[in-house]
């Protein structure tokens, strides 16, 4: 679904990204770890198209076709959605008009917004302004039911368990689960969404199970592996365990793939 | 960077103000009295369209009345509804003697500029409104200005009585015929506004761009009384210069402007608001929303707070689309009184890239982005959902994203 090859990024004149090499098989849910300033949200940007961030090298490929030229609005069409950690407030811009333009461009999914609207008890967000006044869990929420009820293809999720406290936590976790669900199919789950969550404190892989993580430190893949023994390595000696587990690594085998 | 003549318009905005009346045809208004129009039905195609684009529709169906302004000739019709009258105004002034010693010229002075002079010395054109005690008018009355002459300067006067309790909306529509290059409309409109009752004014301009616009407006608002003043301009005149007096005598009187423009290249609009408080408890809001293609905007607003308890806030914003163009906001607040208490905020600046992209990413369009962030900027809380309104936001809206061919 997802290959990222050789990626190489840089905002302004200094890069971020230092030759990115990402694969996430379709169906699959992947978690991106890192400290914080380690070039995780510029990954994630990159692949929705801001702008800002510059593509020096490298190549992003959806379902076999690179994605560099495209926009962010033909991204999106794509499939590709995104629930940003710090999304903007616009005043005056309502979640209901957000929800509107999801069914004028197919009008099939009233219903099913509907339905999503009355489950999350998103009512009272509807006519507020977008991510205006709210706390960190609401834009959370906000967020991830937005990404859900876009009927995404491939999924991004940015923090979605920063700033938020343990009860909210598991709500979060249920809204991830929701959107993760691939809609078409009655009954069971028998296939998820492709999806990369973002998370730097890893609290959410205690609600959401995930098929591998990706360890990234100063703009480079550092680790791939199990998440929650990474995450484990983490809790209990730091990022700097990985950073030594690395150059330790890079010491005894001379090996370019590395795992923890 | 900025050339001479941009530098010299930076510096001093105001010279596009003054209007030289000599180049205007003043002798119809001065010189015939208006004739009636039996129907408003036999109007081109594209000047109904015109109207309706401000607000005036002739299926009237949702309407207690009109009042059109055809160019000199004029058209009333009023539904028959206890305690509601409407009349032209010189039918009006000769029917009721009482209007010129009581109200005529008394909400604002007829020496107040050259304008207000000028169309004092003309014929009376206008309309004159009449709400009885306790009468509450279901639907919006509609008058249409419509100018259909070159060169011509269409003048009126409008007087609006509302009595203890009672309560009209009345919608305004201002526009002239697409072949009119050159014209100048003037009007005075006198509001008053017994204790208890409410007045909400919506006027909408869809100007050619070589008219120039000058309105007078004065209201007085006795005890309790409510005016909510909404001014909608969808393409501006070459110049437009304003600043409607309210004088909130009665206590606990309240007063509300809420004005958003669009502004185009080569066009001047000067759109301030005075508001006196006197009464106690009063309350007064100035809401200003612009949003610059080009041309130059000014936001003046001054309320003056002059009683115990009064309470006022100024609100100017604008949004710079282009590198052509001005905006000033001028925010003004005057206390005469220990207990007022006001505030003012103003901002300017352009739509923020992240706001944009932050859309984007959800599948819009840059135009579809674009309109829907000016559509949030323009919500300045009307308090009850104008269809009229709305079509003038969502279009001035769908310009600022898409740009005007």
């Amino acid at each position: 679904m997802l290959e990222i090859k050789n990626l190489h990024v840089k905002i302004e004149s200094k890069e971020i990204l230092h030759g990115i090499n990402l694969t996430i098989p379709d169906g699959e849910v992947h978690a991106l770890l890192g400290s914080n300033g380690s070039g995780k949200t510029t990954l994630m940007m990159t692949i929705m198209g801001y702008p800002e961030y510059e593509v020096t090298k490298g190549e992003i490929i959806i379902n076999g076709n690179d994605i560099l030229d495209l926009d962010i609005t033909e991204r999106a069409k794509l499939g590709i959605g995104i629930s940003q950690q710090k999304p903007p407030t616009i005043k005056g811009v309502k979640l209901r008009q957000i929800l509107d333009f999801f069914i004028e461009s197919n009008s099939k999914r009233k219903e099913y917004i509907d339905i999503m609207v009355e489950k999350f008890n998103m009512d009272k967000f509807l006519d507020r302004d977008i991510n205006s006044g709210l706390s960190c869990g609401e834009i959370k929420r906000s967020e991830l039911f937005q990404v859900m009820v876009s009927l995404p293809k491939f999924l991004m999720l940015d923090e979605p368990d920063s700033g938020i406290d343990p009860e909210q936590l598991a709500i979060i976790g249920g809204v991830i689960n929701e959107c993760l669900r691939i809609k078409d199919h009655r009954g069971p789950t028998i296939k998820r969404n492709t999806s990369l969550i973002i998370t730097h404190l890893g609290n959410i892989l205690d609600y959401v199970h995930v098929d591998c993580a990706h360890l990234l430190l100063d703009g480079s893949i550092r680790c791939n592996g199990n998440a929650m023994i990474m995450l484990n390595q983490i809790k209990k000696a730091g990022y700097e365990y990985c950073i030594r587990c690395q150059k330790l690594t890079q010491d005894n085998f001379e090996k370019e793939e590395l795992k923890c | 960077m900025l050339n001479n003549k941009e530098r010299k318009l930076a510096l001093n905005v105001k010279e596009n103000e003054e209007i030289n009346l000599d180049e205007y045809n003043f002798s119809t208004f001065r010189n015939e009295q208006p004739s009636a129009i039996d129907s408003i039905h036999e109007l081109e195609n594209n000047e109904v369209d015109s109207l309706a684009s401000v607000g005036v529709l002739m299926e009237e169906e949702n309407r207690s009345g009109t009042y059109l302004l055809y160019g000199h000739d004029a058209f009333t019709i009023a539904r028959q509804i206890e305690g509601f009258e409407c009349l032209p105004i010189a039918e009006a002034l000769q029917k009721y003697h009482w209007l010129s010693d009581k109200y005529w010229f008394k909400a604002l002075k007829k020496d107040l500029d050259k304008y207000t002079s000028a169309i004092s010395s003309t014929i009376p054109s206008g309309y004159f409104i009449l709400v009885k005690k306790g009468v509450k008018i279901e639907f919006p009355f509609q008058a249409g200005l419509f100018m259909n002459q070159e060169n011509d300067a269409m003048s009126l006067h409008n007087v609006v009585i509302l009595e203890e309790g009672a309560e009209i909306h009345l919608i305004t529509g201002c526009t002239n015929k697409h072949k009119i290059r050159k014209g100048l409309h003037l009007a005075i409109s006198e509001h008053f506004i017994g204790r208890n009752a409410k007045l909400t004014n919506s006027m909408i301009h869809n100007w050619g761009p070589e008219l120039e616009v000058r309105p007078r407006g004065g209201t007085i608002v006795e005890e309790g009384g409510t005016y909510i003043s909404n001014y909608f301009s969808l393409r501006p005149a070459k110049s437009v210069q304003m600043d409607p007096f309210t004088h909130l005598k009665g206590d606990n009187s309240s007063a509300k402007y809420l004005t958003v423009i669009l502004s185009t290249p080569g066009t001047f609009a000067d759109l301030g608001g005075r508001i006196l408080m006197t009464g106690k408890n009063s309350g007064a809001e100035l809401v200003a929303r612009a949003v610059c293609q080009g041309g130059h905007v000014i936001q003046t607003g001054l309320i003056i707070g002059a009683a115990s308890n009064c309470h006022a806030h100024v609100d100017c914003a604008g949004l710079m689309m282009s590198e052509k163009g001005m905006i000033e906001a001028i925010p003004g607040l005057r206390a005469m009184h220990p207990e007022a208490r006001m505030s003012h905020e103003a901002s300017i600046g352009r739509v923020a890239p992240g706001q944009v992209a932050y859309l984007l990413s959800k599948g819009l369009t840059e135009e579809e982005a674009l309109s829907m962030i000016v559509r949030g900027f323009l919500d300045i809380g009307v308090e009850i959902f104008i269809p009229e309104l709305d079509s003038a936001i969502s279009e001035i809206a769908e310009i600022s994203g898409h740009g005007e061919e």
